[in-house]
């Protein structure tokens, strides 16, 4: 972080001008496409906007969200999502780095082959396990009846539906956390792992006393990273399950999705749109308070 | 020096681990390749087919028949290409100004944009969807942006919203604050302007953060899914990943045939990062680096 100094600046103002210049058609893209929006958003939100007229209601919307059962349902599936998908990422990722960061035969190509699926976009990944969780051509249910088990209809299942889409997250984004960690781990420097060895410490002591503390910062990143993924969650949703069965997979965004490009109901999207936008920018600040507090304690 | 045997024991857990790990990240892709090379009796017999009697290839040629493909790989191309090219031009543009000159109103915008980058697109959906669809004179609009259906169903649509995206901005600024000041101070004194600088100095010097920047958009744009969703209603402006999506929507499933379209739609990026993995890796790595 830069240290803000209070120094009298003199600005060249010909620099001022050609930075203003040069900066005008990033900032005109970003004035149309994220500041006017999310101002209109926030308006529109006070609305019953429907594509056709426009109502002033007040808070009329954002008092029907708390009392709108499927949007209910998607915070509640969202926070489990991000729950489950943010504890496993953390410590696969750890686990993944800290296993395959070393010289062995191969590495090259199994880290590459964890990174694949992040690569690969959510519609082919989307595809590839509603091939395998298909209830007769799928993989699992074939090695399930092959070991003389029965079947289950993951995707149709109100108990399983939403563990296989976490599942599907966390295989898709492991490969991320994984590399993010090998990053930290690799700038450990070696002298510690040595003077360890010397002290007869395990390599188990050496993971947890040494690789854990080090990469704390690596750990803090990639939680508050994927936290702020899991809440965005909609591609996942629409592709493998469309929010069923019985709103047990809706999240929010697919709520934003369902009520203002199917029904239309844009004012109605624009206050769930809203709410999010505050977990979002809560999830940010918590981020920031506790780096502040990190920062402090180093 | 002698391994205890608690260390055997963990090499071993690490070992399986490994194992444990390739298996599950790389068995759904062998199954992937598999059935797109079965036939539908194959992928519907009730014991598991790791390798196909006899290859279908031919699923390839049938799974792109279904559906305009070649058209569909057309629309993804240049919504992709032409996002990456502006966004490169603009974001290291700006990067360069936020890096290297000092000018009244410097670090409030910068924070503007910083708070910009956090915001989701999945937040600004809807008014952004509306904004696109009543840009003036565009698709029958009137001069009020009202009666038709402004730049959706296309490109440009697809294009606009994607480039205003501050993160390549965050990344070429990080990159060029890494230069020595004298750089500047020797380009002064030859009488260099602020943009001859960026273009004959720095502009040069940027390969780097160029190509990371251009291989994670575009990965980002070539993968989007939500966006061309919402913003196109016809059948010939679609792009890979929605024509896919559709491919499942239509009936009966052709396991076979969606497997083989899976794989077709990723053939760009799996190019891309196969050639350029070390940039891909390197442009994931900075944009984990807060400055």
């Amino acid at each position: 972080m830069m240290k803000t100094r209070r120094k009298i600046v003199r600005y060249d103002k010909g620099d001022t001008r050609v930075a203003w210049l040069m900066l005008s058609p990033f900032l005109l893209f970003f004035a149309l496409f994220v500041l006017y929006p999310i101002l209109m958003n926030i308006y529109y939100s006070f609305t019953n906007y429907n594509l056709d007229s426009a109502d002033w209601v007040g808070l009329k919307n954002y008092r029907r969200l708390f009392r709108d059962k499927a949007f209910l349902m998607a915070l509640k599936n969202t926070s489990i999502y991000a729950f489950f998908g943010v504890v496993a990422l953390t410590v696969l990722g750890f686990a993944t780095a800290s296993v395959l960061n070393r010289k062995i035969r191969g590495i090259r190509f199994i880290r590459m082959l964890m990174i694949f699926p992040y690569a690969t976009s959510m519609t082919a990944v989307a595809m590839i396990w509603l091939m395998l969780l298909d209830p007769t051509a799928g993989l699992i249910n074939k090695i399930l009846r092959m070991a003389g088990l029965t079947g289950v209809d993951w995707l149709f299942n109100v108990r399983t539906a939403l563990p296989c889409l976490i599942f599907v997250h966390i295989w898709k984004n492991i490969g991320y956390c994984m590399l993010i960690y090998l990053a930290g781990m690799q700038s450990i420097p070696e002298e510690l792992y040595e003077a360890a060895t010397v002290d007869g410490a395990s390599e188990f002591n050496k993971l947890f006393h040494i690789t854990l503390p080090m990469v704390r910062p690596v750990s803090f990143f990639v939680l508050i990273t994927t936290m702020l993924e899991s809440f965005k969650t909609f591609d996942q949703v629409k592709l493998m399950t469309g929010g069923d069965p019985l709103y047990s997979t809706t999240t929010i965004v697919h709520q934003i999705y369902q009520r203002g490009f199917a029904e239309f109901r844009m004012g109605y999207a624009a206050a769930m749109s809203v709410v999010l936008l505050v977990i979002m920018l809560a999830i940010t600040l918590m981020n920031y308070a506790l780096g502040k507090r990190g920062e402090k304690e180093a | 020096m002698d391994k205890t045997s608690a260390d055997r024991k963990f090499f071993l857990i690490t070992r399986l681990f490994i194992v444990v790990l390739c298996f599950s990240m790389g068995f759904p892709l062998v199954m992937t390749v598999s059935v797109s090379l079965q036939t539908m009796n194959e992928v519907y017999a009730p014991e598991l087919n790791l390798i196909p009697s006899v290859p279908q290839f031919a699923n390839y040629a049938v799974a792109m028949q279904n559906g305009n493909w070649p058209r569909y790989f057309y629309n993804s191309l240049v919504v992709t290409v032409v996002t990456v090219i502006i966004s490169l031009v603009i974001n290291s543009m700006s990067g360069f100004v936020f890096a290297r000159i000092r000018f009244r109103g410097r670090e409030p915008l910068f924070m503007l944009i910083l708070v910009g980058m956090m915001i989701p697109a999945q937040v600004t959906l809807i008014p952004v969807f509306l904004l696109i669809r009543a840009i003036p004179f565009a698709g029958g609009n009137n001069w009020l942006g009202q009666g038709g259906t402004g730049l959706m169903n296309t490109h440009a649509g697809l294009i606009l919203p994607y480039i205003a995206g501050s993160f390549g901005v965050f990344l070429c600024r990080q990159f060029y604050m890494g230069f020595p000041s004298e750089l500047d101070d020797a380009a002064r004194i030859d009488g260099c302007g602020r943009f001859r600088q960026f273009l004959r100095i720095y502009l040069p010097l940027s390969g780097p953060v160029l190509a990371s920047l251009a291989v994670l958009k575009f990965t980002g744009t070539w993968n989007e899914y939500t966006w061309p969703l919402v913003m196109t209603t016809k059948d010939s402006m679609r792009t890979v990943q929605l024509a896919l999506a559709t491919f499942r929507d239509e009936g009966e499933i052709y396991w076979n045939l969606l497997m083989a379209a899976t794989l077709v739609s990723g053939i760009p990026i799996y190019v891309l990062f196969f050639f350029t993995q070390k940039h891909f890796v390197s442009g994931l790595l900075a944009g984990s680096v807060k400055g």
